[in-house]
């Protein structure tokens, strides 16, 4: 198979992705009071409603529908006021109704988008000709009726068409605002913005977990017979559609990383990837690059991870222009994919009723929401990563790449916060670069532990003072560090104590500059030869001459002035 | 005070209990000797529950011994039809599919019902899962009339009524789709209420038709069901069903009002339901009859036109098996329910335990169901049956806007023999007075009216209100009881071929 | 269009439920019925009426508060215990995909 950078050349992939994540921040499940849990033993968290017990009735938990409105407002979606639950059958012992409740044609949120800015290596993915008039046109051919939408929306497709339903009413819903939307352009340096519409975000209930037993590798395929567990039954869920504009594997992997972050920032879930709290389907069709055309998409599960998620399309992609070129044909299927042997294969699932006999739950209220509900949910938005992460590059001028990732983890970002309040604004890209890498690093061993447990604030603005001003070098840090964490001790008195402190007097090291210069007449004659990268030797030399105090930045400045 | 506990009223059990004239325990241990001694013959029963009645009868006897203050319905035996949950007890919903089910919690309903005191004192029969008007349907067996024991109860709540028209119960609770409650009263000769949809919360009760489906009392008086609808209602919107409303529990206050007279009051009659084909001269006379008691107390009798009930079976029978089909489909043998031994597959396993679990008509509206729900078809029957619903409940409020209530048959003909209407969709007609109800969701009350001039059998009246206006219901029931009955009795009583049967109290 | 056999046995595969036998021709025979029966709803599809899906006035947004309670949690042998079969904490079903 050829590599994915050069089959994108030919080929436009046409990617939509369909995430679903469970608001683990509630307390209880969606319809019930029964308490939300990961990895309790099974069928302990179960009542009459999640287990679908005869006469079990659903109310639907408030503060799910407030977390689904944040997660729409912070998406850009427009909020439905008017939806309904409704109810979606199909046989299969996971749904213990054997019905699944979730919305109709009208969701909660609908119609938004998010920027999505690529930049560095994964930027080449998308080719220079996917640029300008052809990315409109793209986009303006891959609509949501197309391609990337799963049978129960196409089943609603059909009811739309129903003259005044009450939900025909969908015929006066707002469409995309597509002028709010950025245009793809390439930047100097590779990197380039675009805009990915959301389709729709609606309010669901998981499903039961399942343990097939007897089968290679706990599939379904050859399993004697299933174990159900009921625990997760009923646990809300949000699904969130886009459209079919992402382009490229390394975009499906920002926009899911990106969401992740807002969610995780809206504090409605933990959004692991590996626990399942959060999980995503990608579908992808290839095309002629310049087709309008739609190919036949497939669909990929199993992208439990951004890796998986971006290899898993990166091989869909390559097997499917294998066989585009070769003359095959793609089927509409579903593969699952196999990190271990990194390739897709069709996944052997339940038999599928593409007829889910969707109609209104009966036993659940319609939803009229009113400004006010939304209003208040808007209130509880907190500031949302871009914008803090433009407010960090702006006002403390720390370096995009730091403060997206400072920004895009709530705990790391109020850390960082408290260090700022007690840190000089302009060591703020000191206090960055801590947090950024060696604090991060020092952590790393232990999964559990947290910036705020491990540091108190001033320890870390008085270890960014003593960098910035260079009373020790940034090798140093870590050893400071690693002093400090857990203790309430004093950085300046860690590195006066170990003798740390570097020497700046530009005296004391000129004394050392000659020294060393005298003693390396050769390397000296090489620079001035024009060989700089003997500078190098040269800063050693006068590091161990001055037994590793000096300052190394003044050092390699008075070695360049004194041998210019 | 040799009395049979068939004499005595719910109110009259309750006031007499509170006195310490009579002790819960022996008003349980008089049902339960009415009961052996009445059901042989009408079987009105899938489960009988002595231990439960006498544990609840004791516990009011101590509250009362020990000074607590005693629900309105202390020591009032009741009869729970056995589609609503209640912890030991078996809810079966009389179908081979739930035949060993153990409730695993209490429906608010019987809850609410206990918490004021009742004894239950068992499970009554039904049509399979609700799907009927006779009873017949019941996996196990079926319920014979008090009245007559060649003649079905009616359905599908019979059992609930014929356990209270021959006196094993004063009071039952039942649930109505398409008439369940009135029909079964109206053929047993005891008053049925279906409460507007919301009033009575469906916690706990298994879903036939979840937009249609309300549970309601029966009781031999007015009174007694005014008393078990304040029970019903006295907690509140019950905060485990979504479309649960809050009702003020003032329904005995409404049967005072039936003193007052209905001066300055307007009742609806329907002349296209009084003319209507299959509506039998006794019926007819007997609605008259109710007709005139409202008059000679004062109201005045105003024609009205509901121009869209035409439409009401179809629309039921698109809207109730849609949902049933939904309900329904959890009953695959896994989590409850009976089991296909023996099968390699999954599927197998649902499909066959499916076939074998549930009876004929069961299957019927589950693929009648599944049929109008799939896709395409879908579009054409559900919507147009949500339009009607809408038109239907329309014609409701134009006509509530001259008349406070509507006055019009509860059932066409008298309880039929067994075995009399084979075809499912002739059945399907007897609740051609009813189901209007359940389509709009408005409330509507079975009134006994005396026997037949042709049948002998039990005529009833049917009378039905606005939303949330279900209380009119009991102050318009009460005058026509007591226009019909002697003072503050029932107009028909206990079924003469069981009064005094077995029960005698202490 | 009257609903052939095929069609009836389509429906009662999806709907979970084996026909055997005599069965499959008199269940045709009852939906063919029963669907005539429906034809007078079909007058009712008229383009400026909305349909009613919830008989219940005005109410919407009918919410409960996010808290646990425990009360209604069911004992784990209360949850199997109707279960037709079970394996130690789990209910059980056969193969899914059966013996292929």
């Amino acid at each position: 198979m050829r590599e994915l950078q050069e089959v994108l050349q030919d080929w436009e992939a046409v990617i939509g992705l369909e995430i679903h994540t469970e608001l683990t921040a509630l307390e209880t499940k969606m319809f019930c009071n029964c308490k939300l849990t990961h990895d309790d033993e099974p069928n302990t968290h179960v009542c009459p409603v999640c287990l679908g017990l005869p006469g079990a009735r659903p109310v639907p938990n408030r503060r799910a529908i407030e977390s689904i409105v944040k997660a729409g407002l912070a998406t850009n979606c427009e909020i439905q006021k008017h939806s309904m639950f409704y109810r979606k059958h199909y046989f299969y012992p996971d749904m213990a109704k054997n019905f699944q409740t979730t919305q109709g044609p009208v969701a909660f949120c609908m119609h938004g988008h998010l920027d999505l800015e690529v930049t560095g290596r994964g930027a080449a993915e998308r080719p220079a000709c996917a640029f300008g008039e052809a990315e409109a046109e793209s986009l303006a051919s891959s609509s949501a009726g197309a391609v990337g939408l799963s049978a129960d929306l196409s089943r609603m497709a059909g009811e739309k068409g129903a003259p005044a339903s009450a939900e025909g009413a969908l015929a006066g819903l707002s469409s995309y605002d597509t002028a709010s939307l950025a245009t793809a352009e390439r930047r100097e340096d590779g990197s380039y913005t675009v805009p990915i519409r959301i389709l729709r975000i609606h309010m669901e209930e998981d499903a039961a977990k399942m343990v097939h037993v007897g089968g290679e590798e706990g599939r379904i395929g050859g399993a004697a017979e299933s174990l159900i567990d009921y625990n997760r039954c009923g646990t809300p869920l949000i699904e969130l559609v886009t459209e079919p504009d992402l382009r490229t594997p390394e975009e499906a992997r920002l926009f899911m990383e990106k969401l992740r972050r807002i969610f995780v920032t809206l504090g409605i879930s933990d959004c692991s990837m590996e626990k399942g709290s959060m999980r995503c389907d990608g579908n992808v069709s290839l095309r002629r690059r310049g087709d309008t055309k739609l190919g036949v998409k497939t669909e990929l599960k199993n992208l439990n991870s951004f890796k998986a998620l971006h290899d898993g399309l990166a091989y869909e992609i390559c097997r499917q222009a294998e066989v585009l070129e070769e003359g095959g044909e793609i089927y509409q299927e579903t593969r699952h994919w196999e990190p271990s042997r990194r390739r897709t294969v069709v996944m052997r699932t339940k038999e599928t009723a593409d007829d889910y006999r969707f109609f209104p739950d009966p036993d659940l209220a319609p939803f009229d929401l009113t400004d006010e509900f939304i209003e208040r949910c808007r209130a509880e938005i907190p500031e949302l990563p871009d914008a803090k992460r433009d407010r960090y590059q702006h006002d403390l001028a720390i370096k995009r790449a730091d403060a997206e990732q400072i920004a895009g983890d709530p705990a790391t970002a109020d850390f960082f916060e408290a260090v700022m309040a007690v840190a000089d604004r302009a060591e703020a890209q000191n206090v960055a670069n801590l947090v950024v890498n060696d604090l991060a690093a020092y952590l790393k061993g232990d999964a559990a532990a947290t910036l705020a447990d491990a540091f108190a604030p001033a320890q870390v603005a008085a270890l960014a003072h003593l960098l910035a001003t260079d009373a020790i070098a940034s090798n140093q840090a870590s050893e400071v560090i690693a002093a400090m964490a857990g203790t309430e001790a004093d950085p300046e008195a860690i590195v006066d104590e170990r003798g740390m402190r570097q020497v700046n007097d530009d005296g004391a090291l000129q004394t050392v500059v000659d020294a060393v210069l005298a003693r390396c007449a050769d390397q000296a004659q090489q620079y001035r030869d024009g060989n700089q990268k003997v500078i190098g030797f040269l800063v050693g030399q006068c590091m161990r001459e001055s037994k590793g105090s000096g300052n190394p930045k003044r050092f390699n400045e008075l070695l360049r002035a004194s041998l210019s | 005070m040799a009395r049979n506990i068939d004499a005595l009223t719910a109110a009259q059990v309750s006031a007499a209990v509170a006195a310490g004239e009579l002790s819960a325990v022996e008003v349980a241990r008089a049902a339960l000797a009415a009961i052996e001694a009445r059901e042989p013959q009408v079987q009105a029963f899938l489960q009988v529950t002595p231990e439960l009645a006498l544990e609840a009868a004791e516990r009011v006897d101590a509250a009362r011994a020990a000074g607590e203050k005693l629900g309105p319905l202390a020591g009032v035996p009741v009869a729970v039809k056995d589609n609503m949950n209640l912890i030991g007890t078996r809810t079966t919903c009389a179908s081979r599919m739930l035949e060993n089910y153990e409730s695993p919690y209490t429906a608010t309903c019987v809850q609410r019902l206990l918490d004021a005191g009742c004894v239950p004192v068992g499970k009554a029969n039904m049509d399979e899962f609700a799907f009927g008007s006779s009873t017949d349907s019941s996996a196990f067996h079926p319920t014979n009339n008090p009245w007559d024991l060649e003649r079905v109860p009616g359905g599908s709540s019979g059992g609930s009524a014929a356990a209270v028209a021959a006196g094993m119960a004063p009071i039952a609770l039942g649930s109505d789709t398409g008439g369940s409650i009135r029909q079964p009263a109206a053929l047993c000769g005891v008053v049925g209420m279906k409460p507007t949809y919301g009033a009575v919360s469906r916690y706990g009760v298994v879903a036939f038709g979840s937009s249609l489906d309300q549970v309601g009392p029966f009781g031999r008086t007015v009174e007694d069901v005014a008393l078990a609808m304040d029970a019903l209602v006295a907690g509140g919107r019950d905060l485990y069903d979504s479309t649960a409303q809050d009702v003020a529990p003032s329904f005995a206050e409404a049967l005072r009002a039936a003193e007052a007279g209905l001066d300055g009051k307007r009742i609806g009659l329907v002349p296209a339901f009084m003319e209507a084909e299959g509506l039998t001269g006794e019926v007819k006379q007997g609605v008259l009859a109710a007709a005139r008691a409202l008059e000679d107390a004062g109201a005045e009798l105003v024609e009205v036109d509901l121009p869209h009930v035409d439409a009401a079976i179809a629309a039921y029978y698109v809207i109730g098996p849609s949902e049933a089909f939904s309900n329904l489909a959890r009953f695959d043998g896994i989590r409850y329910g009976y089991q296909e031994p023996g099968c390699a597959s999954l599927a197998e396993q649902s499909a066959r335990s499916r076939a074998h679990g549930f009876g004929a008509e069961a299957k019927r509206r589950q693929m009648l169901g599944a049929y109008l729900l799939s896709s395409g078809v879908y579009d054409t029957y559900y919507y147009a049956a949500q339009k009607a619903r809408t038109l239907i409940t329309a014609d409701y409020t134009a006509a509530f806007s001259q008349v406070d209530a509507i006055l019009m048959p509860a059932t066409p003909h008298a309880a039929f023999r067994h075995g009399e209407i084979s075809d499912p969709t002739q059945m399907y007609l007897s609740d051609m007075y009813t189901i209007s109800l359940n389509i709009a969701g408005n409330g509507g009350i079975s009134v006994p009216v005396g026997l037949g001039a042709g049948t002998g059998m039990p005529m009833a009246a049917q009378l039905v209100t606005p939303a949330f206006a279900d209380e009119r219901l009991i102050t318009f029931g009460a005058v026509i009881e007591r226009a019909l009955a002697g003072d503050g009795g029932s107009v028909l009583g206990v079924a003469p071929a069981f009064a005094g049967k077995g029960g005698e109290l202490a | 269009m009257a609903l052939t056999e095929d069609d009836v046995r389509g429906i009662a595969d999806y709907a979970r439920i084996a026909l055997e036998g005599e069965e499959l021709a008199e269940m045709t025979s009852y939906l063919n019925d029963a669907v005539a029966m429906l034809e007078p709803v079909l007058a009712y599809n008229l383009p400026d009426v909305e349909p009613t899906f919830h008989p219940i006035g005005d109410l919407s947004n009918v919410m409960r508060a996010d808290a646990i309670e425990p009360v209604r949690d069911l004992a784990r042998d209360a949850a199997l215990g109707n279960a037709g079969s079970a394996r130690e904490e789990y209910f059980r079903v056969p193969s899914i995909l059966g013996g292929e």
